[in-house]
């Protein structure tokens, strides 16, 4: 295949939320300085926002601070929270929605111009078209985009990230990108648990099916040090279709209810806020009730006016149309009937919980030049699209400060060589290796390792260490079996390495659901041999690097640090 | 099914190397059949079901349909996004044939009909 060698200042891994703001802001705040996009899709409809947005989810409502939002959010996350970093991007919401909304994104205002809310950390937009806004401002502000490249791994010189390398999944050309800096911006880990739907619905998830952990795995291979990544995200969607709950309960104020019509989360968890309760009790509310035999769980739209069901299929309709199509197919008007939710698989998620790079408040990683924003940062959660966009933000700034102090180095040429030739490797095994592994069956023995022993849908998100220990030890016979996959094209080639990243993604997230004895995260992160929060010993990070050279991942813990006064546990 | 091109309504947007519902999947799911001049989705179990492709379709060549697991044939949901403006519409139709139709704001955004990829090589073609 061909080389190419690109030589930038700033190099953008994964043209998305966060990685599409920073580029704004890098030209716009270093104009001389040249920034290369390298984006997995087409940027313009590529990851989490390619059906659309209807609201924003993180910004400060009349009356509100970062300093009450660090307080909300952190009795969100059970008492423990990167606050340096949720502080300072509370700081910037406004900066990057206003931005946003100057470049086009229509945003919906009362008659004197204020926009509307839709809960308190919440405003409606209408955001079928946010994808394409945010790419078209990162080309035009000049901004070079590579699209259709799947980057395979950092490259780094003497503990130092210096670019990365790809391959385009057009044409085969294989990329190395020399940078001063880099900033990765790849998104989270679906595709780690087994789907809530086979066959043709089995990329039917919450999250983007394309966001595979590519981030995660490229500094953990390098050696990053990593966080949280006990703290899955388990979401609550409509049954079926996997919508978002949030436009139902948030935007039509619909109660959840079990079979036998009991507020459930205002009977049990009243003490913890009922409805309002932190999230990752929003989702183990409705587990606890179907497991105990309370199921089927709803959101009560029943008695909906006609306006207000109008109002919810036109707001699903810039986000999710599938939802509007569900109700279609099987005759649901859900003013007559309340509509069914479900929890999904785990996900690894920085933007939603924690998992993540460690990065510090300018949101440095632990590897020198890389930088880290968006859900694959983590540390700060409550993230969405907002928060995306201000870690972007935060990130460009100060990749610019540091770029002075930084040289361009070129890697090795015998680490180039040699990533060239793992990445291409499985194509030229294609018809050549006898029983070659396709990377469907890879990751149908992943996801079937997961969700038995790791806390999936069919055991109610509970594990222990017994099970653990045996997802580890399935989980290690992998990575000696990834020299039997095969591709024949090169659409199945980036297949084959989001399933090794995912690979690499699970083993540390199994490291770290053993490391914490405790209960923090409900469903989220439940040890039954473990089953209450303890302050008293957990009351940190568990951080996890893997050694580049041994392979072996070591675990540590971070200290936890309040920053804003008050109780951990109520933001009132 | 989610998303199915329709071969008597796709043009293969005329010459077009790479047509706009090819580019704007997220997953590089649809492939162009360039001897028969169309587009088809040619890995369906990894669609999203988020309809980029439906709605950038200058044809309207591209139906939405409910994966079959979740409910009956029949019902549509139908995008009409046009080249200028700042609504979209959308035609909703239920099993029995009614119609429900919602404009709602946005931003139109201009896609081209063709697009260079960058590097070096042409692009391999593994559409057939």
């Amino acid at each position: 295949m061909e080389r190419k060698t690109i030589h930038t200042d700033f190099l953008i891994i994964g043209g998305g939320t966060a990685g599409c703001m920073a580029a704004v802001e890098m030209k716009e705040r270093y104009p001389q300085c040249s920034v290369t996009i390298m984006e997995k899709a087409h940027i313009d409809r590529s990851g989490c926002l390619a059906g659309g947005m209807n609201a924003i989810n993180a910004y400060l409502n009349k009356g509100e601070t970062p300093e009450s939002f660090v307080r909300y959010v952190r009795a969100d996350s059970c008492g423990l929270v990167r606050e340096d970093l949720v502080q300072s991007m509370a700081e910037l919401f406004e900066y990057g929605v206003k931005k946003v909304e100057k470049w086009g994104l229509p945003i919906l205002c009362d008659d004197d111009g204020n926009y509307i809310p839709r809960g308190r950390w919440n405003i409606k937009i209408n955001g079928e078209s946010l994808k394409p806004i945010l790419a078209k401002a990162a080309r035009s502000a000049g901004a070079k985009v590579y699209n259709w490249v799947t980057v395979t791994n950092l490259l780094t010189k003497d503990d130092r990230v210096v670019g990365a390398v790809g391959f385009s999944l057009r044409n085969g050309t294989f990329y190395v990108v020399q940078a001063k800096a880099t900033l990765i911006a790849t998104g989270g880990a679906a595709g780690i648990y087994r789907p809530n739907n086979p066959g043709d619905a089995s990329h039917k998830t919450w999250y983007s099916p394309y966001n595979t952990g590519a981030g995660y795995a490229m500094g953990i291979r390098a050696g990053a040090e990593m966080t949280s990544y006990e703290m899955r995200y388990v979401a609550i969607r409509t049954k079926d279709a996997i919508a978002p709950t949030g436009t139902i309960a948030l935007g039509a104020k619909a109660p959840q209810v079990n079979s036998d019509g009991e507020r459930f989360m205002v009977k049990r968890y009243a003490d913890l806020g009922g409805d309002g309760a932190p999230t990752p009790y929003r989702a183990h509310g409705p587990v606890q009730e179907i497991k105990e035999g309370r199921g089927p769980v709803y959101l009560d739209t029943r008695g909906l006016s006609e306006e207000k069901v109008r109002d919810l299929k036109s707001a699903y309709l810039d986000m999710y149309p599938s939802q509007v199509l569900y109700w279609l197919a099987n005759g649901i008007d859900p003013a007559k009937e309340p509509v069914e939710v479900q929890t999904t698989e785990p996900y690894v998620v920085g933007g939603h919980c924690q998992a993540g790079y460690w990065v510090d408040k300018d949101r440095r990683t632990t590897l020198k030049g890389l930088y880290a924003a968006g859900d694959v940062a983590g540390g700060a959660p409550f993230k969405f699209v907002s928060g995306c966009w201000a870690e972007g933000i935060i990130a460009a700034r100060a990749m610019g400060r540091d770029i002075e102090k930084m040289d361009s180095v070129a890697a090795e040429d015998h680490l180039v060589a040699a990533e060239e030739e793992r990445a291409f490797k499985p194509l030229r095994g294609h018809g050549k290796v006898r029983h070659g592994i396709r990377p469907a069956d890879f990751e149908a023995r992943l996801q079937k390792i997961m969700e038995e022993y790791a806390g999936g849908v069919s055991t109610h998100y509970e594990m222990n260490e017994k099970m653990l220990t045996i997802a580890r030890d399935r989980l290690a016979k992998l990575p000696e079996e990834v020299e039997h996959l095969v591709a024949g094209d090169l659409h199945q080639l980036m297949k084959v390495h989001e399933v090794i990243d995912r690979i690499d993604v699970a083993q540390v997230l199994v490291e770290h659901l053993l490391y914490r004895r405790e209960t923090r995260w409900p469903t989220y992160q439940s040890r039954t041999d473990y089953p209450d929060r303890d302050d008293a010993n957990w009351l940190k990070f568990v951080n996890s690097i893997r050694d580049p050279k041994t392979g072996g991942i070591e675990m540590v813990t971070r200290p936890y640090e309040q920053v804003v006064p008050g109780d951990r546990y109520n933001a009132k | 099914m989610p998303v199915w091109v329709d071969p008597e309504k796709c043009n293969g947007c005329n010459g077009s190397s790479q047509p706009p519902c090819l580019r704007m999947c997220p997953g590089d799911l649809i492939v162009k059949d360039h001897a028969e001049n169309k587009a088809y989705l040619k890995y369906p179990e990894d669609c999203w079901d988020c309809l980029p492709c439906v709605k950038v379709c200058p044809e309207e060549a591209i139906e939405f349909h409910l994966s079959f697991q979740f409910g009956s044939k029949g019902a549509r949901l139908i995008p009409h996004v046009p080249r200028k403006g700042s609504q979209i519409t959308w035609d909703a139709v239920d099993l029995k044939g009614n119609k429900e139709t919602f404009t709602i704001r946005t931003k139109i955004m201009q896609v081209a009909l063709d697009e260079k990829v960058e590097g070096g090589a042409e692009a391999i073609d593994f559409s057939i």
